[in-house]
């Protein structure tokens, strides 16, 4: 057995995945560099989908896109935010050196608009990168924004209930974000497409926030029963 | 010096019918107890003729569709033929009701002749479905006088154009009835007799207006043209045989329109963004539709995808009777270069103008936002939403500047349910606004919730704690 597998692997018509390269200047890696390793070199998927499932927003989730957002906004595409959950803050996105005329927000009212929108934007050559909270999503608009992304070529991230994520779906990239400890963003691979296995990983991301353990006693009293933090005495 | 007139028998009937499908007979009528003024080829045929009583063609023709004459819309759609033919010829002249005048001596050279430019203005005609009747004359009264009659031949020599003019009846010089019926008494039936009377004759016999006129078309007396400028502004008005219910069933006339819009922005060298509709409906106010670009365009193809994502969206309240089309804003034309010498790949300013085009025209103006910054201590009033404009300069931010904030921002401060895990950073005081009477006084703090979310929490004056946004 061991013989004919050497024979086999020795042989040049059989492909191994693992000594499979992706096309170089073609690729979006996501700056994370756990999460660079755990998909082999091949980044976020230029013209195709991201599902990102998570459960609610401040674990982490912008951190993860913010080195995408803050290349393609300098390359002087624009960055679509549809329907975002709260407001995408502006002093904190250009502290972060995202430039703020690459941004857009796109608030639409009904499904249809928003299909409609998200796949416009995809195909526009003009975009870089398009983020979208959508509500429910049947499998057949998965694959007309798949084929929108691959027309258009840009990069577009679904943000999506982690109830989505038990449908299968023609998104390139599947990831299931948890917060973990230590402010931690722990990223599960569903699917990743040309990128053999999958698995987990973890980005540290707590410096997503300054912290001053100094200053922590003066925390005063809060509508809960005990004090978490002794009161600061005047 | 040579004139060329054009007579459009039937512009008004065929500004009209143009666009519709419709093949019902057609009349245009001078008011709905007159007489008929334009009779179309369908209705010719049941017997109705121009000058007939409206009864009577009713009687002959019963599923006639009639349509009311409108002095102004003849002035108009008169305007907007001088507007194609004034990229032809300098100078031209309007001659209402449905003539129109150029002086061709000094065009020939610039078409290569008289015949070239007799073949174009043909082209045109025919392009924008209509009938016109050109004719040459040594004056202006005898160029109108030929094409009134039909009787015009491209030529420009002398001798001919005389022949013809001669030829002509009488009842075709444009005289008062009275002086036709007195001229026509003597036995003078052609303008060739006229002419033969010496001037002192005709003015002892005949009022001043009658020789002055005949002077005029023999030469003999100056005839003075007030040429015509064309407005700096595109106006187009369409009216149609039925009444249109459904605002898709607007996109088909309207193409014309556009294409003619597109004709004129091209022959100006000029762009617009800014396209005014409106719907005139019978008895009720008109529907008016503003069409934006996000950046200058001239291109009808942009156009009408704009106009079929605003008209799917648009509920007429009454059927239409017509349409106009209104753009007074004109924009210099800034020719774009191409990303290459051999102009591949689209330029990404256009790609850009057109997808916010169409996002604003579905979505609507304020559903589309860039972000700025704003200098203001509350968190709320550091950031603003701005409507799209592609400006040239990016206003420049140093964001190393800035204090650390939250990437998402709260619409408004959520209250703070349960106590947060981990207490991570704080407080930070944020006092102000007492000059705009939006006061705010505020700690703030940073610390990670039970959920695991990393919030920016604040407790205000009154003790209460909020959220204020999320560390994403």
């Amino acid at each position: 057995m061991k013989e004919l597998l050497d024979t086999l692997l020795q042989d040049a018509r059989v492909w191994q995945a693992r000594h499979h390269t992706p096309a170089s200047g073609h690729m979006e890696l996501t700056g994370h560099a756990p999460l660079d390793h755990q998909l082999k070199g091949i980044g976020w998927p230029i013209g195709a989908l991201t599902e990102c499932f998570l459960e609610a927003a401040g674990i982490g989730e912008l951190q993860l896109l913010l080195p995408l957002i803050r290349r393609q906004s300098k390359k002087d595409k624009f960055v679509f935010w549809l329907n975002p959950p709260h407001t995408p803050y502006a002093p904190a996105l250009a502290r972060e050196g995202v430039q703020l005329s690459q941004i857009v927000t796109l608030q639409t009212q009904r499904t249809a608009d928003t299909l409609w929108a998200l796949e416009n934007c995809l195909r526009s050559p003009a975009t870089g990168l398009v983020m979208a909270w959508c509500g429910y999503l049947q499998p057949r608009d998965i694959r007309k924004l798949q084929l929108a992304a691959e027309a258009g070529g840009g990069l577009c991230v679904l943000f999506r209930n982690p109830q989505a994520a038990r449908n299968s779906s023609a998104a390139a990239l599947r990831l299931e974000l948890s917060p973990s400890r230590d402010r931690q963003l722990s990223i599960r691979i569903l699917k990743c497409r040309g990128g053999g296995s999958v698995g987990d990983c973890t980005l540290p991301l707590a410096d997503r926030a300054p912290t001053q353990e100094a200053s922590l006693n003066c925390v005063v009293k809060g509508p809960w029963p005990e004090p978490p933090i002794p009161k600061h005495a005047p | 010096m040579l004139w060329l007139y054009i007579h459009f028998p039937n512009l008004l009937l065929e500004c009209v019918s143009r666009d519709t499908n419709d093949q019902r007979p057609l009349v245009i009528s001078e008011g709905w107890q007159g007489n008929v003024y334009q009779a179309s080829p369908k209705a010719q045929q049941g017997g109705v003729r121009p000058g007939m009583r409206l009864k009577t063609a009713v009687n002959l023709v019963p599923e006639l569709a009639i349509i009311e004459m409108d002095a102004l819309f003849e002035q108009q759609a008169l305007e907007a033929q001088a507007r194609w033919l004034y990229r032809q010829a300098a100078h031209i002249s309007l001659h209402p009701p449905s003539g129109l005048l150029a002086e061709v001596t000094s065009l020939k050279r610039l078409h290569g002749g008289l015949r070239p430019l007799w073949q174009r203005l043909e082209h045109e005609i025919r392009r924008r479905a209509l009938t016109g009747q050109i004719a040459t004359g040594l004056t202006p009264g005898a160029a109108q006088c030929l094409a009134q009659t039909n009787a015009g031949t491209c030529t420009e020599d002398a001798d001919i154009l005389t022949r013809n003019m001669q030829a002509l009846g009488i009842e075709m010089a444009g005289l008062s009835a009275k002086a036709t019926n007195r001229l026509a008494k003597l036995g003078l039936l052609t303008l060739g007799d006229v002419f033969k009377l010496s001037s002192h004759d005709i003015a002892r016999r005949l009022e001043p207006e009658t020789l002055h006129r005949l002077q005029q078309i023999q030469g003999t007396r100056p005839d003075l043209q007030t040429y015509w400028q064309p407005p700096h502004r595109f106006y187009q008005r369409i009216d149609f045989a039925y009444d249109i219910e459904h605002s898709t069933g607007l996109l088909f006339p309207l193409q014309r329109a556009l294409a003619e819009l597109e004709a004129d922005l091209q022959w100006r060298q000029q762009d617009t963004d800014h396209l005014n509709l409106s719907f005139h409906h019978r008895n009720r106010a008109d529907t008016s539709l503003a069409l934006r670009t996000a950046g200058p365009e001239h291109r009808s193809t942009e156009f009408l995808a704009l106009a079929r994502i605003r008209l799917e969206q648009l509920n007429l309240d009454a059927p239409t009777q017509a349409m106009t089309l209104t753009v007074s804003r004109f924009i210099p034309r800034q020719h774009t270069t191409a990303v290459d010498l051999l102009g591949s790949g689209p330029c990404p300013d256009e790609a850009w103008q057109s997808l916010i085009s169409r996002l604003q025209a579905r979505l609507g103006e304020q559903a589309i936002r860039t972000l700025t910054c704003y200098p203001d201590h509350r968190p709320e009033k550091a950031w603003a939403p701005r409507t799209l404009e592609r400006t040239a300069k990016p206003d420049v931010i140093n964001g190393s500047d800035l204090p650390h904030r939250p990437l998402w921002l709260l619409r408004s401060p959520q209250t703070l349910h349960s106590p947060p895990r981990v207490w991570l950073s704080g407080p930070e005081r944020i006092s102000g606004g007492w000059w705009d009477g939006e006061r705010v006084q505020r700690d703030y703090y940073i610390a990670l919730l039970p959920s695991g979310q990393l919030a920016w929490l604040f407790r205000d004056a009154g003790g209460g704690w909020f959220i204020h946004g999320w560390f994403g």
